[in-house]
């Protein structure tokens, strides 16, 4: 259960000295690019995490969740302003959004996008602090069985539910796996795939891989659509919604907190689908659904709570049994292991009081954005106007040179920019990039455990069916994978009809 | 012509997997298998022969026509742009740590900007000089990060500018 002497104790820390200032620090530059279109969370946080290095654990992490929580809420406000989702979790948010914005309203919308991710992201900062501590306690009776049936979960999940193949989901996450296992065997020692060279006895350093993969792959693809990029014309005024307002979104709020929170916990899913399903329920459970599309503050409030409430969600399984929720915890995941925090039920047993300092540092992250965003909406507005030009290439260079201050290696650089350049014709061709990370943050629990259990059985495969909670785990990844190939050949049957259709028309 | 070029990708896709895979076959044969600790090619063999099966399907997509379509192609203007940034990237990484980081970083900048458009030398050069001056200060004092010397900053100690560079 949550100590709540710790948790006041953790708030306390959260507001003294320089965590504030890196809290704070962390939310701006995290708004800053959750607004700038094609810039993502996930981008955000690789970009940011060898700033964290020189500084103390928990003021880096800390530093990481106010990037986390503002970048998601940031991506509603180009979707407003500029009918492009700053971020792929605030796609819903244009629905509403942008036809207020037309409406001379943008303003206001930008306002109730603030407040409603404010209530969501704390709504389930709230509940990660008080499950987290039940689910950890639950996982402390985990062996090598059930940590290789939760590795095999997490990754048939991921890569069935992301992107457009299963196919190439399965080939992604595949090779992932391989990848993990470069380097020295765990357990024997002799090293494995490293054609000889010493630079490979480690593997590839994770998070160079990391910003390669997710930062520098899409600064690769903004050089691609440098030319497109929309300029923002809106004058914002009454930013703040008045209590009226806020009391009839009310039942939204409510809504769309339990759906982000739900959506979040779920592996593989995260803000993307919060915000599709939060505004599809507030608009079919609405008395006047034929307003939604026209430019209402429901249809802002809904997608924007969602999205932000699946924010805890996701940090949930990452941080109780050291399985990502999604792309952006998995670069979290990543940071925490740099600062020499292993996340999973053994950080809760010997950091107690860490684990505390975090949930409080997540519950102020969302108070702390809310500020920023109603009292530089301004300014966060006119930053969508950034000249690519210039941006594209400050990118690239806070890639090279935050990889290469990891280890003062310029193979980390060669690493990153040989992944940056290979997540681009990845993602080009329909790869998805997410399983590839999550193969190789999950290959190594999945392999080492595997390993374990047969240690453990003498090489009897069925230890891993004997044991109840790794079987149910097993038997759920099974039935998670068969329903996601499912659902994805038929939303591709419909993908292919409707060419069909459309050829035949013209 | 969108389904052609999707269709090729995914066989140069499977040309360079399948090579990966019998790899994976070939070395783990030669690992130890040390007493207790379990049979290390197990899972890296797994991993291969499910990765062989999803690409030879995968082909199997590709030459009976059902590769998904490809929905921006990359041509033209868009096409020479990555291309550049590619090259001049990997570039920098060849330079770095023979000129240095200043001076590379600088010259990085100033070609990407030109790559990307930009044309407007005042605004160019100023950028190209503040960046990597920024990042220096950045990463030098505040992070405590060295970063690549190089033989332009080798020189500059050398003839006594110690002072500016830490």
């Amino acid at each position: 259960m949550v100590d709540l002497q710790l948790l006041l104790h953790g708030f306390a820390t959260v507001l003294s000295g320089y965590n504030i200032i890196a809290l704070v620090l962390g939310s701006f530059f995290g708004i800053i690019i959750g607004a700038i279109p094609g810039l993502t969370a996930t981008m955000g946080i690789a970009l940011l995490v060898p700033f964290t290095f020189g500084m103390n654990p928990f003021t880096g992490i800390v530093m990481l969740l106010g990037i986390y929580t503002g970048a998601i809420y940031g991506g509603g406000i180009a979707s407003i302003l500029i009918k492009t989702p700053g971020t792929p979790a605030a796609a819903a948010t244009v629905f509403d959004g942008y036809p207020m914005a037309q409406k001379g309203l943008a303003g206001k919308a930008i306002g109730m996008a603030t407040i409603a991710s404010g209530i969501g992201g704390t709504f389930t900062a709230l509940c990660l602090t008080f499950f987290a501590p039940i689910l950890a306690k639950f996982a402390l009776r985990f062996s090598a069985p059930e940590y290789f049936a939760l590795a095999v979960f997490g990754l048939s999940v991921t890569v069935t539910l992301t992107g457009k193949s299963p196919l190439k989901g399965i080939i992604s996450g595949c090779l992932g796996l391989l990848i993990a296992m470069v380097g020295l065997d765990p357990m024997g020692g002799f090293p494995r795939f490293t054609f000889g060279t010493t630079q490979l006895t480690g593997g590839f350093s994770f998070v160079p891989m990391l910003i390669g993969l997710f930062a520098l792959s899409e600064g690769f693809h903004q050089v691609e659509v440098i030319l497109t990029a929309p300029k923002v014309s809106a004058v914002l005024t009454n930013i703040i919604p008045r209590l009226r307002e806020l009391k009839e979104c009310t039942r939204t709020f409510v809504r769309s907190c339990i759906i982000g929170l739900i959506v979040g916990v779920t592996p593989a899913i995260g803000a993307e689908t919060a915000c599709f399903v939060g505004y599809s329920e507030a608009k079919r459970t609405s008395k006047h659904p034929e307003l939604f599309g026209t430019g209402i503050l429901e249809g802002v409030a809904a997608p924007q709570c969602a999205e932000n409430a699946s924010t805890g969600g996701d940090i949930l399984p990452m941080i109780t049994l050291g399985l990502p929720g999604d792309a952006a915890t998995a670069v979290l995941m990543g940071a925490l292991t740099i600062h020499n925090l292993q996340p999973g039920p053994l950080l809760f047993r010997d950091h107690f009081d860490l684990v505390h300092q975090m949930f409080a540092g997540m519950i102020t992250a969302n108070i702390v954005f809310v500020i920023l965003g109603l009292t530089f909406a301004r300014f966060f507005a006119k930053v969508i106007n950034i000249d690519r030009r210039f941006l594209v290439p400050l990118i690239f260079i806070a890639c090279m040179v935050g990889s290469y201050a990891i280890g003062n290696d310029i193979f980390d650089m060669i690493t990153c920019v040989f992944f940056g350049f290979i997540g681009y014709v990845i993602i080009r061709y329909d790869y998805p990039v997410s399983p590839m990370v999550l193969g190789q943050i999950l290959g190594v629990m999945m392999e080492s455990n595997f390993r374990r259990s047969m240690a453990m059985s003498q090489d009897d495969l069925l230890i891993l069916v004997t044991r109840p909670i790794a079987l149910t785990i097993l038997i759920l990844a099974a039935f998670a994978t068969i329903t996601g190939i499912r659902r994805q050949r038929k939303a591709l049957q419909m993908e292919e009809k409707l060419a069909r259709r459309t050829a035949e028309v013209r | 012509m969108a389904n052609l070029t999707m269709k090729k990708a995914d066989i140069i896709a499977v040309t360079i997997v399948i090579p990966i895979c019998l790899y994976v076959f070939y070395e783990s044969a030669q690992w130890p298998v040390p007493a207790l600790l379990g049979r290390p090619f197990v899972i890296p063999r797994g991993v291969a022969t499910l990765l062989v099966v999803a690409a030879l399907l995968l082909l199997y997509r590709a030459v009976t026509g059902r590769s998904l379509p490809l929905e921006n192609p990359l041509v033209g203007a868009d096409l020479w742009r990555v291309i550049g940034a590619a090259v001049i990237t990997f570039g920098y990484l060849f330079v770095v740590e023979r000129i240095g980081f200043f001076g590379t970083t600088l010259l990085y900048m100033l070609l990407f900007a030109l790559v990307l458009g930009e044309r407007r030398w005042p605004r160019l050069v100023m950028f190209a000089i503040l960046v990597p001056l920024v990042v220096y200060v950045l990463f030098s004092t505040a992070l405590h990060v060295p970063l690549p010397r190089g033989w332009i900053e080798n020189s500059l100690r050398e003839h006594g500018f110690a002072l500016i560079f830490r």
